[in-house]
């Protein structure tokens, strides 16, 4: 149990790119699922979720994800 | 363990670590002192997983059950606590260990499998053992189990830990739970004790007798009494399964020993042969032990074991002498191990049962901590767990029975093999559930009751508001809560003999007061039974006599010497002396193996009726043991709470004496974690004391490092918090400046404005628009789509549907959660999910009262690593700056509430044109006598000026050297006056004061009590439903009672018409039709059309049903509950008549 196979260690499954990431907030293209951008919790890899996929890093096997910061503006109460 | 540590190694307080140059990189190693706060949680649960499993698989009695006539005996043979690891079957990750970080996050249980080997027989052969898993259970962060144990502060700090990360808690669906430490009466020592409600347990009982809490090296516990009877004879009370057995004396004794009656007689009145009261009673007893016509040991055995039978459940093959064994070995003196010390210590029992009611000794005192030990987490875990493998055990025979006997009745052929019983163990359920349940409610569900007082509130939240709360978490002892309800307050008094072990100022007033006590600082619980091996060779050659000798003889010439409640002597009167100086030189210098926590207490002949004379010495774990300097032999030693009464403790040098043996390791020893952080609390009158424990423990500070990585229901934050110029250098010892609580203020006492009249205080404007004080709370909100939608089967996620264009602002990402660094009003789009089989969206609004930002969002997954996307936490950040009615302390216990923020402008001004942060009120002081607040106010102006710590560690000054006069010629030198009052000119006016004013820094907490969390308002709003009256409750939007005693305040003043206002027409007025003639509320109705015309509103007729007539109907106002009043009283068939006039 103990030992883990490299199997998809350290590989995207299949199908999947990593390396192009939407910006957060962009339009997701029509007709397929909504994919986003998150942080995993423990080594700060990019992944992109989409709304069916199982959560957790698919570098580390992490199981917290973070949702990236927002580029919107985030000023208030400017006077 | 290097005892010499245990001096606190800093001496002087100091702020260098501030400025040192690998200021925020974790340290090489953890700072000792802050590790030992927990040290009696952590060790007690690694005393658990690492010997106290071990023990469990020996101390389960095998379960025997006959089955198709064969004899089945389970029985564990090995039992092991595994370190958390992710479920089986998940791989995809770098690692399979999990960590405590994460469980917080995820708001999962951080816990760990429980390995056993399940061996079983049939008919007395072994048949081989069986590898299982007993379920999970929690594993106490920073433990031996843990993940965490022995990272050093880097690798903490990347597993998102603090840097001096303690455990202690166990972490239980994201929540941290502390087992609370709970006060037992001390194990395997004869107490004698007078209770008044013993006389109602029968006939001649009286309220003495001697009890012992009987505890096996496993934990096991079975109380049991000797009761003292009127008559002159004596009973036995035993417990099984929360039941009492009453037996006599000499019936046990004979069943104890082949002995002859003689042997017996001769035992039970050693050293008391010429009291004649007692051997005739000891006589008595004898003799009345022989109407049972038993005559033999074997006779009393078969005769108890008979008695027993039914109730102990034995299997059916035992034979009566077989149960009679066994019931003696598990419910009578279980901590020995030989019948005949069982014998021995019920003979001592006897003695000093007799002695106790004829006025000989003196009861021992069970609410002193000398005659009290601690209930740690390991111990009670290793309690619940032996219970629950017990049940297993008994379970899975049930379940091995039904299926045996369905497989005969089918094959014929008896099926009693390991597939069977494999097969068997699966329908059984685990610990799992048990043990989660008991720490995260705290109730723990027990048959047996494991000897304990209270089954609930055994586990609280580890509440990081501030470091100082947290740390009392864990020095926190409570009395127990049978206690609470208890009407006599002396289980509440403070005892000289806690002295050293429980803090004297760190205890709440109010209802817990002196029932929830902390340990003082150097105070520390045994966890790991030492082996006392040594101790009998050693007593031996220090002339103590054989327990069997016969040499013993004659009142007041040999002590007996119980070691861990066993009799193992008898020590001669004129070598007791000479025997405790040599054990006790041997233990300070941890020689010859002698336990370095053992306790040794002669409690000498006197000739009065004192403590039960003898020679005492304890080994056993769960003791309150404290360092103090052994003066004879130069170290550090370790003495516990039964032999601090009879020795000789000087405090400093100067007040030794002849008889002084031992001296305190610093002044203040006797003070908590959090009491020893109060500056110049001996200034202080001490009640003062006792507010600031609790009001540092409501302080706003800094919670901890990695606020990034909890997710805490509320986490109170100050965002510009200062280190304290004047401290203790406790403060260093705890490293505070890691944690710093409050600001350093410049503080005024002054009578300005009026706005500082009842300890409120006046908040400088300027002050507080550069940063005093703000403050901010982050909130997690843990969403679980799951527990949202009912239906299991239905697949929700997050997420939004462009399509659906009922929402066109709604302002949320793709995934359907706010953004991160969003602002959030009360009414916006929280979050949003969608229905997979329908593509339906559904949005949830922000409810929250307060504007909050997004601090972050996180995505949870489960245990395996396939959760979807179902789960979030959202940390909301709510700006709390401080305003009007917001409350803040010093440090002495002097707490105020902020009534205006005054422009500065206006404020008095000094002359080098220093303006105040805070204007305190003068009448603070005088009935306060908070003298510790005006040293460390000249203190901090001393330090702000100079630029250096002061020490403010109480016992430092005397008489001779008062610390007016030292911080005075420290204000002269810096120019300022000796006293520390300066010239002030007023803001407004700007001319001078006549008065002196006294100004300095005082470092200022801010509490976490806010008006923002506390005003309650309302013009109109909700009502209940049936009373129609406006509801309870801030959070409803409800009203405050208007209750009897202001309405009798107002019946006082003649005020009917602002009473008719306030009860009825601001409440629940309805106007209502009421028949004056027959006076009834509820027989007026419209009248019912006659031809199915319609009727207008305006134009309906009101009739009394009951009168058949609508002449006499008023209208009349009346409060609704009446109405509903009258209609449950005629549900009850009484009728209510109005009289109008």
């Amino acid at each position: 149990m103990s030992s883990t196979p490299a199997s998809s260690f350290g590989k995207s499954p299949s199908g999947r790119t990593p390396g192009r990431t939407p910006r957060p907030g962009e339009e997701p293209v029509a007709g397929q699922p909504k994919a986003m951008v998150y942080i995993c919790g423990e080594c700060h890899q990019e992944n992109e979720i989409r709304s069916r996929d199982p959560i957790r890093c698919r570098e580390c096997g992490c199981r917290i994800m973070y949702k990236k910061r927002t580029k919107r503006m985030v000023v208030f109460d400017a006077r | 363990i290097p005892l010499q540590s245990k001096l606190p190694r800093v001496t002087e307080p100091s702020l260098k670590n501030l400025t040192k140059l690998n200021y925020g990189k974790p340290e090489e190693a953890q700072h000792p002192p802050i590790q030992d706060l927990t040290r009696p949680h952590v060790d007690s649960f690694n005393w658990f997983v690492n010997d106290g499993v071990k023990l469990l698989a020996k101390g389960l009695a095998p379960l025997e059950v006959l089955i198709n006539n064969d004899r089945l005996a389970l029985s564990f043979t090995d039992i092991s606590v595994e370190k958390p690891k992710i479920e089986d079957g998940f791989r995809n990750c770098r690692t399979t260990q999990v960590y405590p970080s994460e469980c917080r996050q995820r708001g999962a249980t951080y816990q760990a499998k429980i390995q056993a080997s399940l061996s079983f027989e049939i008919n007395g052969m072994k048949q081989g053992t069986i590898p299982r898993c007993l379920g999970t259970i929690p594993i106490m962060v920073k433990s031996d189990r843990c993940n965490l144990h022995g990272l050093s502060p880097k690798e903490l700090v990347e597993k998102q830990e603090e840097e001096q990360e303690m455990g202690g808690y166990f972490v239980v669906n994201g929540n941290e739970k502390v087992v609370r430490m709970l006060i037992m009466q001390r194990r395997n020592y004869p107490v004698g004790i007078v209770r008044p409600s013993w006389k109602n347990r029968g006939q001649n009982y009286t309220e003495f007798g001697v009890s012992v809490r009987s505890m096996t090296e496993d934990q096991t516990t079975a109380p049991f009494v000797l009761h003292y009877l009127s008559n002159g004879t004596v009973t036995i009370c035993v417990y099984h399964r929360k039941e009492m057995f009453f037996l006599p004396l000499v019936l046990i004794l004979k069943a104890l020993v082949p002995f002859s009656d003689r042997d017996i007689y001769k035992e039970l009145i050693k050293t008391k042969e010429d009291d004649t009261y007692f051997t005739c009673c000891v006589q008595n007893m004898l003799r009345q032990a022989q109407a049972y016509n038993l005559f033999e040991q074997k006779d009393f055995l078969r005769y108890l074991g008979e008695k027993f039978r039914i109730k102990l459940n034995r299997a059916s093959w035992y034979s009566d002498t077989d149960i009679a064994h066994f019931m003696l070995k598990h419910h009578v003196l279980i901590h020995l191990d030989s019948n005949e010390d069982k014998f021995r210590l019920i003979s001592f029992m006897t003695r000093k049962v007799f002695d106790l009611a004829l006025g000989k000794c003196m009861p021992d005192d069970a609410d002193s901590v000398q005659n009290q030990e601690v209930l740690l987490p390991g111990h009670l875990f290793q309690m619940v767990i032996k219970e629950k493998l017990n049940l297993w055990l008994l379970t899975l025979s049930r379940v091995v029975l039904r299926k045996a006997t369905a497989a005969k009745a089918k094959t014929a052929i008896p099926g009693l093999s390991s597939v069977l019983i494999q097969n068997s163990m699966s329908s059984v359920p685990d610990v799992t559930s048990a043990m989660s349940y008991l720490l995260a409610t705290g109730t723990l569900v027990s048959n047996t009751g494991l000897g304990l007082m209270q089954f609930a509130g055994l586990t609280v939240i580890a509440d990081k508001l501030n470091y100082m709360r947290y740390i009392s978490h864990f020095r926190c002892i409570h009395r127990g809560a049978f206690f609470a309800q208890m009407r006599t307050t002396t289980v509440r008094k403070l005892l000289p003999e806690s002295w050293g072990f429980l803090c004297p100022v760190h205890t709440p007033d109010g209802s817990p007061c002196g029932l929830m006590n902390h340990m003082s600082f150097l105070c520390e619980i045994v966890t790991h039974p030492p082996s006392n091996d040594a101790m009998l060779p050693l007593l031996n050659r220090l002339g103590m006599l054989s327990p069997t000798t016969s040499e013993v003889a004659g009142f007041g010439k040999f002590y007996p010497v119980i070691l861990d409640g066993k009799l193992i002597g008898w020590m001669p009167v004129h070598q007791g002396h000479q025997a405790v100086n040599v054990i006790r030189c041997k233990k300070a210098r941890g020689q010859d193996n002698v336990p370095i926590t053992l306790e040794i207490c002669l409690i000498e002949y006197t000739g009065k009726p004192t403590q039960y004379p003898g020679l005492y010495l304890m080994s056993q774990e769960a003791r309150m043991v404290r360092p103090v300097m052994n003066l004879i032999t130069g170290t550090v030693e370790m003495i516990g709470s039964f032999e601090q009464v009879y020795m000789n403790i000087c405090i400093i040098p100067e007040e030794a004496h002849k008889m002084t043996t031992h001296q305190e390791l610093s002044q203040h020893s006797i003070l908590s974690a959090v009491a020893s952080l109060t500056p110049y609390s001996d200034f202080n009158q001490s009640p003062r004391n006792m507010y600031q424990c609790q009001m540092g423990k409501q302080t706003m500070g800094t919670p901890c490092q990695a606020i990034a990585y909890r997710a805490d229901n509320k986490l109170y934050r100050i965002q510009t918090p200062q280190a304290a110029l004047v401290r203790p250098y406790m403060y260093d010892h705890y490293k505070m400046d890691n944690f710093p609580f409050g600001q350093n203020a410049v503080v005024a006492v002054i009578s300005y404005t009026g706005y500082d009249m009842e300890d409120a205080m006046i908040l400088n404007k300027g002050s507080f628009d550069r940063g005093f004080a703000y403050g901010t709370i982050y909130k997690t909100d843990l969403i679980d789509l799951s527990s949202k939608v009912g239906d299991r089967t239905v697949n929700v996620t997050f997420g939004t549907n462009p399509k659906d264009d009922r929402f066109p602002d709604l302002n949320l990402g793709a995934d359907g959660l706010p953004a991160v660094g969003q602002r959030l009003l009360t009414g916006d789009n929280y979050y949003s999910y969608i229905d997979h089989s329908n593509s339906e969206m559904k949005v949830v609004k922000y409810s929250g009262q307060e504007t909050g930002y997004v601090d972050s969002v996180r995505v949870l997954s489960n245990n395996a690593g396939t959760g979807h996307f179902k789960r979030v936490s959202i940390v909301l950040r709510v700006q709390r700056n401080p305003i009007i009615g917001d409350k803040f302390a010093s440090r002495h216990g002097q707490k105020g509430i902020c009534s205006q923020k005054w422009p500065m402008a206006n404020l008095p001004f000094t002359e080098s044109g220093m303006f105040p942060d805070i204007v305190f009120n003068p009448h603070g002081f005088p009935s306060r006598m908070t003298i510790g607040m005006m040293i460390e106010s000249m203190a901090g102006k001393s330090a702000a000026m100079h630029g250096h710590c002061y020490d403010a560690t109480p016992f430092t000054f005397t008489e001779d050297k008062p610390a007016i006069e030292f911080f005075g010629d420290l204000l002269t030198e810096a120019g300022y006056n000796y006293y520390g009052t300066e010239t002030m000119y007023s803001g407004v006016s700007g001319l001078e004061m006549e008065a002196q004013i006294f100004i300095g820094i005082v470092y200022y907490q801010r509490l976490r009590h806010m008006v923002s969390d506390k005003f309650q308002v309302r013009t109109t709003g909700p009502v209940d439903m049936i009373t129609q009256q406006p509801v309870k409750g801030r959070k409803r939007a409800g009203g405050i009672r208007f209750g009897e005693m202001e309405r009798d305040a107002l019946l006082a003043h003649g005020c009917a018409m602002l009473l008719y206002d306030r009860l009825l027409t601001s409440s629940d007025c309805s106007k209502a039709r009421l028949c004056e003639k027959c006076g009834s509320l509820l027989t007026t109705m419209i009248e019912k059309e006659q031809d199915g015309t319609h009727v207008h509103l305006s134009e309906q007729k009101w009739i009394c049903r009951a009168c058949h007539t609508g002449d006499h109907i008023v209208l009349v106002d009346i409060p609704f509950v009446y109405r509903y009043l009258v209609n449950e009283l005629a549900a009850m068939n009484i009728k209510t008549i109005l009289s109008v006039e």
